[in-house]
């Protein structure tokens, strides 16, 4: 009785053991290929059954990647493009969800809502034409100027959740006793803001930083970015895989330390209802 | 303090929020217990509703009655920056897009208004209903596959084990990856003859698939990638909503002899049900746009076979130049996008399903 | 082609004495030395220029080379690779765009030479030509084949381009495999069909025969049959051929090789993954341009180096016909360094870099001159059959594809239509379909 017992739990636990492993093993499996394949010379990466483990690995593709393209010159290109969108979304944004928290306009949210939900290739046709129109097509102004369609929504969407929960009291005080309202930003509500501020910044760094398509239309040769780079100038030809590989690797690392580093700001962002670009 | 806290914020969370669940206070303190302290030293935002009011059936929020120190006209100011970026980056170009999708937009210079046309040829082209067609069975499938892997997924981090802080990690970081990247290995996985994926099929007695060289699988294919990246996403909201269930019901049916099914079934799932539909509501946006993946990995192909609205936008854009029609088109996309989203929003409105 | 051979006598003798006076291939310093008196290569020292070409083995030779032209000339050259698909979208986009990013531009003469006129795209490059100052008297622009030129001169007589390659579509067969089963390259389609067959054994993983199914690409695989039946897709007065019995009778012999004879996922497949499935030796033959060759007897990426056949596409019912396609370098109207540009052309499209070309396993140069010189070239790893696949396909030569401005257009909606044929819709009703929808496209755009 006492065994059929354990074993029902052993079973069990085994079971919740095979269920973890099922969920988690695909992201894995994709991730530790795409390593793999960074790893390995072509004749590898094309043997037929595939070769898992790189035996010797070997650091020439990453090698190739740096000699055989201007990556140092994408990465530059995205560090200020999204970097440049983000500040600027921070800049507007942070007060924007201030106002419109204190304000209660369910229009101006809506508003925003709508934009999150607008495809973001929708925005491409008209700023293309206007950028045609001012020449500024294919310079780094016109993406960080098409990347703020990512980052103000997102920034102010998530801090309006945030200075909703700062408590209006405090500032409330210091209105009578005569603050302005910049004040009460400034000195209260923002200080009690900053762990919004962080995942705003974070989401609207990593959504800004993997769209690609606003720079497939708009970059130039010397200004886009790396995940544009990595789909116009290093894609297929024959079967390239390892450098390939490398690139994509390369390209959305700093993606992957964020999500580790940051783990809790962005599962608290998302899961407050925040929705991914595009 | 709560009255006035969450009255113009999101119709979505907060209509689908509303009334599932008692108070955000609830889900905050408790999401991060367990392995990580997540959210309350930091106070992260939550959906938080009040219970009287429903937020479809008013939006008229800026002229709330007056408190005595109202002062949320001068707060105006603030959002004045914001206001010129989003008016010149989102609420331009939406109403430039309504201006071309009027004209016959020419390739040497120039454009010449037509009136409906682009509209009334959209709506004859084969090629874009059937486009339609296809995203909404692409939506379908990604939608509910996510959903319910999610639900099982947020069920299973919900409990303790070891590691879980670095599982669950693991288990976001294709939602985070950066999307052309992720979808140049899975390229390079489906490769037909080299791929690792059939290899790993043979191990198990499966024959080589044609993945996204077939018409037939290749919106499956497409759909399984979607799974893979965005079931994370519904793990989390699902995993909020469980951490703010009561043990309350739990304790009672446990002791009426409910097995784990029926603890599911009959208690759980209805209690994280509103935050369930936060999940299909953000999916069904999304599935809709799907584009990145697809653009790298088959660009609409083999034929037309995984050419969803998006990827056919980008084709007539960006490919053959019409840029009058494709303006007509993002016109009708986003039409359906955002009654899409009212009609669930609607339907959430309408039933009760928390019981 | 009047306008490009009856040039003043005078400059046309000059360039004769140029081309005469230098042997073949003759360093770039000697060269120099020679034209000295005339011309001067250093007069835009110290300019940089952008070039963007599309991913081929000519791109690899211009980058290999790049040196000698900057230290010829002391500019600069920064120039990139794109894959082709890219690229030309790309190139398209940033010429629409207004502010281009590039001096000087590979256009796929058969995609792009309508549009390119019809947006003011390019330089027209006669004047240049014209100008003693700018123009080498060596540059001997007369060398210039009648395909290439053709291609690249517009109906107006414009040249926006000068043409660097003409690309043959021919049969890359693995004589290997060809011997196991005892069987000789088929001097007909039918006997094409038979062979393919033959040759196919799906237990061991090798196929017949590969062709492009990807839609856009797939369409030379489609029109090189039709013109075994003697037909273009439009006829010359503008009119579309494509839902004639002849056009389905292609698309029926396209499907069948592709469906039956041909390795799984063709249907996705653009020349690159029929060229690794060449190269791996997993199908014994393969059509495609003769430009694609150098990889295929590069050790490094392949195993059939040796084993490599070159066959003209044998005749059809009617007529024995090799779909042609061209590239030419053409400078931006947009560019601010056109004259440096030009000079950039000069080099590129020179005897020398020509007849690289050849020994490179480049693909058909544009000029005739680089043909002369059989013992060069037949002594590479490409060999006499190589060599002879070039000028047999070249006496053969057709268009591939309609020179059209929509061409992008018509590749996409006839790829989809053959596409759609290899997963069981019938060809007749397809191609009706597709010329249905492509027939007002067509006016439309002709209406200007």
């Amino acid at each position: 009785m006492a065994s059929t017992r354990n074993l029902k739990r052993v079973a069990g636990k085994l079971g919740f053991a095979v269920s973890i492993f099922v969920l988690v093993s695909p992201a894995i499996l994709v991730f530790l290929w795409m390593l793999s394949l960074s790893l390995k010379n072509d004749a590898d990466n094309t043997a037929f059954p595939p070769i898992f483990i790189p035996n010797p690995p070997t650091l020439d593709n990453f090698r190739d990647v740096f000699a055989k393209n201007n990556f140092l010159l994408y990465l530059w290109n995205s560090i200020l493009v999204t970097g440049g969108a983000v500040a600027v979304g921070l800049l507007v944004g942070v007060p924007a969800g201030y106002g419109i928290a204190r304000a209660k306009s369910a229009k101006f949210a809506f508003l925003i809502l709508i934009a999150r939900i607008t495809p973001a290739l929708s925005y491409l046709i008209p700023l293309f034409l206007v950028f045609q129109l001012i020449g500024l097509n294919g310079t780094i102004t016109a993406l960080l100027v098409t990347h703020l369609v990512i980052t103000v929504p997102i920034i102010v969407w998530v801090m309006i959740g945030y200075f909703e929960n700062v408590p209006m009291e405090l500032e409330d005080a210091a209105l009578v006793d005569g603050a302005s309202p910049w004040q009460g930003f400034r000195h209260i509500a923002l200080p009690l803001a900053r762990p919004g501020i962080i995942v705003g910044a974070i989401l609207a760094f990593i959504f800004s930083w993997n769209n690609f398509i606003f720079s497939v239309v708009l970059g130039g040769k010397t200004t886009r970015t790396l995940p544009s780079a990595i789909y116009n100038v290093l894609t297929f030809e024959q079967i390239s895989w390892g450098p390939l590989a490398a690139a994509a690797l390369l390209v959305t690392l700093p993606v992957l330390l964020l999500t580790v580093v940051a783990q809790r700001q962005i599962v608290a962002g998302l899961s407050a209802g925040g929705l991914k670009d595009g | 303090m709560k009255a006035r806290d969450s009255l113009p914020l999101a119709f979505l969370r907060s209509a689908c929020v509303n009334g599932g669940v008692t108070a955000g206070e609830t889900r905050e303190a408790s999401l991060g217990k367990g392995d990580d302290a997540t959210a309350q030293s930091h106070g992260f935002p939550s959906p938080r509703v009040p219970s009287e009011r429903s937020a479809g059936s008013d939006s008229g929020g800026d002229a709330r009655p007056a408190t005595p120190y109202d002062f949320s006209r001068k707060y105006w100011a603030f959002a004045i920056p914001a206001v010129i970026a989003i008016l010149a980056v989102i609420v331009f170009p939406w109403l430039f897009t309504l201006y071309m999708s009027t004209q016959d937009w020419k390739i040497g210079g120039g454009s010449a208004f037509i009136g409906w046309s682009n509209y009334a040829i959209l709506f004859q082209d084969e090629r874009f209903l059937e486009a339609v067609g296809r995203t909404f069975w692409f939506t379908a499938l990604a939608v509910v596959l996510p959903v319910i892997l999610g639900v099982a997924a947020a069920v299973v981090f919900h409990r303790e084990f070891p590691f879980r802080g670095v599982l669950r990690t693991v288990f976001t970081m294709p939602m985070m990856a950066t999307p052309v990247a992720v979808a140049l290995v899975w390229t390079m996985m489906f490769h037909p003859q080299l791929g690792v994926l059939n290899y790993l099929l043979s191990l198990i007695g499966i024959p080589p698939q044609a993945w996204v060289y077939d018409p037939s699988t290749v919106i499956p294919t497409l759909v399984m990638i979607e799974v893979w990246q965005w079931t994370p996403l519904v793990m989390l909201i699902v995993l909020g909503g469980l951490a703010s269930l009561p043990p309350e019901p739990y304790e009672s049916a446990i002791i009426d002899g409910a097995n784990a099914w029926h603890l599911f079934r009959h208690i759980t799932l209805p209690l994280v049900w509103p935050y369930v539909m936060i999940a299909v509501m953000l999916r069904t946006i999304d599935a809709l746009k799907v584009f990145d993946n697809i653009f790298v990995i088959t660009q609409g192909g083999p034929g037309t076979a995984s050419e969803t609205m998006n990827i056919f936008l980008y084709l007539q854009a960006f490919q053959f130049y019409k840029l009058g029609y494709a303006s007509a088109l993002v016109v009708v996309f986003f039409i359906i996008i955002v009654l899409l989203s009212l009609l669930l929003l609607y339907a959430r409105q309408r039933s009760k399903w928390n019981a | 082609m009047s306008q490009h051979t009856s040039r003043g006598p005078s400059r046309r003798h000059v360039m004769q004495l140029g081309a005469a006076a230098l042997a073949l291939g003759a360093p770039a310093v000697v060269r120099k030395a020679n034209a000295q008196s005339q011309f001067d290569w250093k007069r835009f020292a110290g300019q940089k220029i952008d070039v963007v070409l599309a991913k081929s083995p000519r791109a690899d030779i211009y980058q290999r080379y790049e040196k000698e032209f900057t230290a010829l000339t002391g500019i600069e050259v920064s120039s990139e690779q794109i894959p082709e698909q890219q690229q030309r979208q790309k190139v398209m986009i940033e010429f629409t765009s207004g502010n281009p990013s590039f001096d000087v531009v590979n256009l796929a003469l058969h995609v792009q030479k309508r549009i390119a006129a019809k947006g003011k795209w390019m330089e027209d490059l006669r004047p240049y030509l014209a100008d003693a100052s700018i123009t080498t008297p060596d540059y001997d622009f007369a060398d210039f084949g009648k395909a290439g030129l053709d291609y690249a001169t517009q109906s107006d007589g414009r040249l926006d381009t000068i043409p660097i390659f003409v690309d043959y579509w021919m049969i890359y067969y693995n004589k290997e495999l060809f011997a196991q089963k005892g069987i000789e390259y088929p001097k007909s389609l039918d006997e094409l069909k038979v062979a393919a067959k033959a040759l196919t054994d799906p237990s061991k993983g090798i196929y017949g025969f590969v062709s492009r199914g990807l839609k856009n690409a797939n369409i030379p695989v489609w029109t090189s049959w039709l013109l075994g039946q003697g037909l273009e897709t439009i006829d010359s007065s503008g009119k579309l051929l494509t839902d004639t019995p002849e056009a389905i009778w292609a698309a029926e012999y396209y499907r069948d090789l592709n469906k039956n004879y041909a390795p799984p996922g063709t249907i996705g497949f653009n020349w690159n993954e029929c060229q690794t499935s060449f190269m791996q030796g997993r199908a014994a033959m393969w059509l495609d341009g003769i430009g694609f060759t150098a990889p295929v007897e590069d050790p490094k990426v392949s195993r059939v180096v040796g084993k490599v056949g070159y066959g003209v596409t044998p005749p059809g019912p009617k007529a024995h016909h090799s779909a042609t396609f061209a590239d030419g370098l053409g400078i931006s109207a947009a560019s601010k360094k056109k004259q440096a540009a030009w000079f950039y052309i000069q080099w590129a499209t020179n005897k020398t870099n020509q007849l690289r070309f050849l020994k490179e396993g480049g693909g058909a140069p544009a000029r005739n001159s680089v043909y002369a010189d059989r013992e060069t070239v037949t002594a590479s790893k490409f060999g006499p059959q190589w060599f002879d696949c070039i000028l047999e396909s070249a006496k053969i030569g057709r268009p591939g594809l309609p020179v059209i401005i929509p061409v992008q257009e018509f590749r996409d909606v006839f790829g989809v239509a053959l596409t759609n044929t290899l997963t069981g819709a019938d060809p007749a009703t397809e191609l009706k379909k597709a010329t249905e929808a492509f027939a007002p496209i067509l006016a439309a755009s002709e209406k200007g």
